[in-house]
């Protein structure tokens, strides 16, 4: 038979834990306080131990509320069984991606991009040239668009296909639900070399489309604007819709 | 909608463990096997609840472990040091937390055949849950307005991902306890197998509470730590 908790034999009435849930709910409220109270102490919050701490203290407060108000401490053991082993299976796998994640971390994402932890640890990729320039003249962008075409676009081809591909698809195409497509005469922001230059550096907020400003020298934005400019109109195969408006020139 | 039918026509003494003839045959409702105890002595409906609840730690531990696979990985958009608002965030998880103190309350005078106080307490996590609920779409909107969408970067779909399926349970949880609390003041609920039903119910909503306890600490404090 399964294992009783509390005399309850006939119609007696199981007596009440009313008095221990409330303790137990005192305490509950105390660690909290505490987890949150730390945070708040600036000699305390910077050691070392501050995220160990209060990972401690939720595990504690878990086992609490499963171990007294779901009342699986005192309860049968299949219970238990039933619970615990798929709950230490999932942290087992938690563990295990956020081991892969630590093991697997390059800084610029291998190469690409700059992620937000590159940039908490004070990275500055070789090529960036710090701050980001207003465009130069349309003149100027022209001149320097039929130098840069000599060359067959080589700098911005290059950086496109490390950089930008991955949303983009590596001959501009465009991505369902990453990035549009470059290759067709529509542009959401713009299509004139200025504008171009602009939305790369500043990127668009609110969509995926980051600020290169931060990783990339102006002029590896031009070159990357003037790479983007000779795609428009090559309606690449399997390129997505047009998004944006027309650009006839 | 189903847990609440299913209410009104099983339950069982709680705990388990024996079983009385007073318990649990009356109801006249067919032959309803969930409350039933089974070769080990044990109500189904608590044992597949608790493996249901297994398979929800799965299920969260999954999406709060790629939230972290991802954490930090954002090319751009708004990051959680920008967004997280940590006083918002500890009074909802503090409602939470009390809702799961009323909800053993409620539990406890379910056994006690308090159904009144059951009634109330119900209704009081029930309560809870919902201005949780409250405060999670108005923390949601405020970071859209923030320019955090879904599709804005890893942390915004990891992070509304994890978060949204677990408002959604507490929303089902709402739900739940106010369909039990109005099928209680329609007198509708077996009362011989009340105390087993709103105990399983509790187990989900106490499940639901631990996995914010996570989620709160885990992905919420941790941005504040230095
Ligand atoms: C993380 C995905 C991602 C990466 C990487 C990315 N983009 Fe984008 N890009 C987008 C998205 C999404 C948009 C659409 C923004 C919008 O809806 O306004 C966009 C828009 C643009 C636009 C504006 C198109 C228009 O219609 O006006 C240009 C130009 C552009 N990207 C160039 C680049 C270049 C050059 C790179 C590489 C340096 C790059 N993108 C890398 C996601 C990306």
């Amino acid at each position: 038979m399964s294992h009783p908790t509390h005399a309850d034999g006939g119609h007696d009435l199981p007596h009440s834990h009313q008095k221990h849930y409330l303790i137990v709910a005192a305490v509950l409220t105390v660690v909290t306080a505490v987890e949150i109270g730390i945070l708040f102490l600036p000699a305390v919050n910077g050691t070392w131990w501050v995220v160990p701490f209060i990972g401690v203290l939720a595990v504690f407060k878990f086992g609490l509320v499963v171990g007294e108000f779901m009342h699986l401490r005192p309860d049968h053991g299949v219970y238990k069984f039933l619970f615990m082993s798929p709950m230490f299976l999932a942290l087992f796998s938690f563990i295990a991606l956020s081991a892969l994640a630590v093991v697997t971390y390059q800084p610029f994402g291998g190469g690409y991009a700059i992620t937000q932890r590159d940039r908490k640890a004070g990275f500055v990729p070789p090529s960036a040239g710090g701050g980001f320039e207003v465009a130069w003249p349309e003149d100027k962008l022209k001149a320097a668009f039929a130098e840069a075409e000599k060359g067959g676009f080589a700098k911005g081809k290059a950086t496109f296909a490390s950089t930008c591909a991955n949303c983009h698809r590596g001959d501009g195409g465009g991505m369902p639900a990453l990035g549009p497509n470059m290759t067709d005469d529509c542009f959401k922001h713009g299509g004139s070399l200025a504008e171009l230059y602009t939305t790369i550096g500043k990127g668009v907020q609110g969509t995926a489309m980051p600020a290169w400003s931060t990783s990339m020298s102006p002029d590896a934005i031009r070159q990357a604007a003037f790479f983007v400019r000779s795609l428009k109109g090559k309606n690449v195969a399997g390129g997505l819709e047009c998004v944006g408006t027309k650009v006839a020139d | 909608m189903s847990e609440a039918v299913a209410i009104a026509h099983d339950g069982h003494s709680h705990d388990g463990h024996g079983h009385d003839a007073g318990h649990g045959h009356d109801a006249g409702h067919g032959h309803h096997q969930l409350t039933e105890n089974n070769f080990l002595g044990l109500p189904n409906i608590k044992l597949a609840m608790w493996a249901f609840l297994g398979s929800e730690c799965m299920f969260f531990g999954s999406l709060i472990g790629t939230y972290f696979f991802y954490r930090e990985m954002s090319l751009g958009g708004p990051m959680p040091e920008d967004i997280f608002d940590v006083n918002i965030t500890s009074i909802s998880t503090f409602l939470l937390l009390m809702s799961s103190v009323t909800m053993a309350l409620a539990v406890d005078n379910a056994r006690q055949r308090n159904f009144g106080k059951m009634r109330a307490f119900i209704l009081a996590t029930a309560a809870q849950g919902a201005a949780f609920v409250g405060f999670q779409i108005y923390e949601f909107s405020h970071f859209v307005a923030h320019g955090l969408k879904l599709s804005t970067s890893l942390f915004g779909s990891t992070f509304y991902t994890m978060t949204g399926f677990h408002g959604a349970h507490v929303s089902v949880g709402v739900i739940w306890l106010v369909m039990v609390a109005l099928l209680a003041t329609q007198g509708k609920l077996n009362k011989d197998k009340i105390a087993i039903n709103v105990e399983v119910m509790g187990l989900y909503w106490h499940f639901v509470d631990i996995v914010w306890i996570i989620i709160f600490t885990f992905v919420y404090l941790l941005e504040f730590t230095r």
